[in-house]
C-alpha cells in the first residue's frame, strides 16, 4: 500500500499559471553621451537618474526605489530593477531626462547635465525592459555574427 | 511531484522521428515592420541555452561533448523570400514546414495573398492594426508547386512584394547536400554555436523548491549576467540578494551556447543533463534555461508572438536528483498561454 502511495505521490503534476505577476521589470539601459570621454560611476548614475525622476514627478518620484544591479564604466550601461507599478515613471523619466526643464533651443540641440555644467551633453539612452531578467541576459537581438 | 509553471514562454522541443526538415528562422528583423519566419511545424529554433551546475567546478566530458557538437548553421544575406519557394527546394529539402510572414497593413496589400489580422493590434480604428499574419502550409496540395495558391504567393513575392533579408538556415543530420543548391546562389557564411564557459566562485544558490518563481528565475538572471548578490541592505546602489533559504556553494558552472540552435541539440543536452544530476552530487539539482528569437512572429505550437516590451520567449528546465523536475515557461502578457 506504501509503494502504491509513493507512486501515485510521484506522478501529481501541478500546473501554476501567473499573468502579469512579476513584481519587478528590468531595465538594460545605456547612456550616449556627445563628449564620450565622459564618465560616471554607478552612484553618479543612480543619482542622475533620482534627479530626473525628482524633476518630472517630484518627492513622489524621487522616492520611486530602483536598483542599479550592475554597470559598466566604460559602456555606460546599465541593469535596472524597479518595481512593476513604477515603470512607467522610471521609464518616461529615462526617456525624458535632460530636456524637461528646458524647452527652447536647449531642448533640440543641447541638453545641460547638472553633473557637469561647463560642458553640453547630448544624452540618447537606450533601454530593453521585460518583467524577466532572463530575457535581458540572452536577448537575441543580441546575437552578432560576423 | 512534479510542479510546472507557466510564466507564459519558448517551445520545448519535441523529439520526432524528422528524416529530414528544414529549420529556418530571420536573425535580423526588417526594421519596417516586416518578419519573416519559417519554422518547421513542431521544433522552433532557439538562440540561446544557458546551463548552471551548482558545486561543479568542471563539466563531464560528455557533457563537454555535448556543449561543444552543436550543429552548425549558415547566415544568408540578402535572401530574397521567394527562394524558399524554390520547387526544387520545396521537393527536397522541405518535408514539412510553415511560411510564416508578419507583414504591416500596406506590405499585405502589396503582396495580395490571404491573411488574418495579428492578434497584437495597435490601433483599434484599423481592422488589420500596424500586422497582419500570413501563414502557410507549404505541405499543403494547395500550395503544390503550379498550384494557383502557390503561383499567385509566387508572383506576389517575386515581382510586387520584393523581401530581402537576412536568414539564419539550419538543417538535420545529413540534410547539408540539399542546401547546396540555394547555397550556390547566395551570399552565405557557415558558422558554429559560440560555448561560454565560466566557473563561479562562492556563489549562494537558493533552494529552487522553497522560493516563488519569479525569485527563482530572477536569481537565475542575475547569474547569468554576472550580477552581486552580495549587497547590504543600507545599500545605496541595489538591494538585491539572493532568495532564502540559500546554500553557498564553493564552485558553480554556468555555460552558454549562443547561435542558431536545433531542438535535437537541445534534446540531447537534456539527457546529458538528466544522466548528470541523477549520480550522487553535493548539489541536488541542475538548471537549463532556452531562449527563443525574440523577434519571432511564432512561438509555442506556432501561435502568434509578439515582441512587445522585451519578446519574451523563453523556458527554464530545473531538475533534480530525484527525477522530479520543475518547468518554468514565460512569455509575452499578450500571447498564447503555453499548452
Amino acid at each position: 500500500m506504501k509503494q502504491v502511495e509513493e507512486k501515485e505521490e510521484a506522478s501529481v503534476y501541478q500546473r501554476v499559471v501567473l499573468k502579469n505577476a512579476s513584481p519587478y521589470h528590468y531595465l538594460k539601459v545605456r547612456l550616449v553621451l556627445e563628449d564620450e570621454s565622459t564618465r560616471l560611476s554607478a552612484v553618479e548614475l543612480k543619482y542622475f537618474i533620482i534627479t530626473g525622476l525628482k524633476s518630472l514627478y517630484g518627492e513622489v518620484g524621487a522616492a520611486v526605489n530602483f536598483d542599479v544591479l550592475k554597470y559598466d564604466e566604460d559602456t555606460l550601461t546599465a541593469l535596472l530593477r524597479v518595481y512593476s507599478r513604477s515603470l512607467v515613471k522610471l521609464w518616461s523619466s529615462l526617456t525624458l531626462l535632460g530636456s524637461y526643464q528646458n524647452k527652447a533651443c536647449a531642448f533640440r540641440v543641447l541638453q545641460v547635465s547638472r553633473l557637469d555644467p561647463r560642458s553640453s551633453l547630448i544624452i540618447r539612452i537606450f533601454s530593453e525592459v521585460s518583467p524577466f531578467l532572463l530575457a535581458l541576459t540572452g536577448n537575441s537581438r543580441d546575437l552578432h555574427l560576423d | 511531484m512534479v510542479r510546472g509553471w507557466f510564466l507564459y514562454g519558448a517551445e520545448t522541443p519535441t523529439v520526432r522521428p524528422w528524416r529530414l526538415t528544414l529549420s529556418v528562422c530571420v536573425c535580423v528583423c526588417v526594421c519596417v515592420c516586416v518578419c519573416v519566419c519559417v519554422c518547421s511545424i513542431s521544433s522552433v529554433s532557439t538562440v540561446q541555452v544557458s546551463v548552471l551546475l551548482p558545486a561543479c567546478s568542471s563539466a563531464p566530458s560528455h557533457l563537454d561533448s555535448v556543449l561543444n557538437n552543436f550543429s552548425s548553421f549558415y547566415l544568408i544575406r540578402k535572401l530574397p523570400v521567394y527562394e524558399l519557394l524554390d520547387r526544387h527546394f520545396l521537393e527536397t529539402v522541405v518535408y514539412h514546414g510553415h511560411l510564416t510572414l508578419s507583414l504591416d497593413k500596406d506590405s499585405f496589400e502589396i503582396l495580395g495573398f490571404e491573411g488574418k489580422p495579428s492578434r497584437f493590434k495597435h490601433r483599434a480604428a484599423t481592422r488589420f492594426g500596424l500586422s497582419t499574419l500570413v501563414s502557410v502550409d507549404l505541405t499543403d496540395s494547395s500550395m503544390a508547386p503550379g498550384r494557383r495558391s502557390y503561383l499567385r504567393l509566387l508572383t506576389g513575392l517575386k515581382s510586387r512584394l520584393q523581401l530581402q533579408t537576412d536568414f539564419l538556415l539550419s538543417h538535420h543530420p545529413g540534410g547539408g547536400a540539399s542546401l547546396q543548391p540555394l547555397l550556390s546562389r547566395c551570399d552565405w557564411s557557415q558558422h558554429r554555436p559560440e560555448v561560454n564557459c565560466s566557473v563561479l566562485m562562492d556563489l549562494s544558490c537558493p533552494a529552487p523548491r522553497s522560493c516563488d518563481p519569479h525569485s527563482f528565475l530572477e536569481w537565475l538572471g542575475a547569474v547569468d549576467a554576472g550580477i552581486s548578490c552580495e549587497n547590504s541592505s543600507s545599500s545605496f546602489l541595489s538591494s538585491f540578494v539572493c532568495p532564502e533559504p540559500s546554500t553557498i556553494h564553493r564552485h558553480a558552472l554556468s555555460v552558454s551556447v549562443s547561435g542558431m540552435l536545433l531542438p535535437h541539440d537541445i534534446h540531447r543536452l537534456l539527457q546529458e543533463l538528466r544522466r548528470y544530476v541523477e549520480q550522487p552530487r553535493l548539489a541536488s539539482w541542475v538548471s537549463m534555461t532556452v531562449r527563443g528569437f525574440a523577434d519571432s512572429p511564432v512561438s509555442w505550437s506556432n501561435h502568434e508572438h509578439g515582441f512587445l516590451r522585451g519578446g519574451e520567449n523563453f523556458y527554464t528546465l530545473t531538475m533534480f536528483h530525484d527525477h522530479t523536475y520543475q518547468l518554468h515557461l514565460a512569455t509575452g502578457a499578450h500571447d498564447v498561454c503555453p499548452p
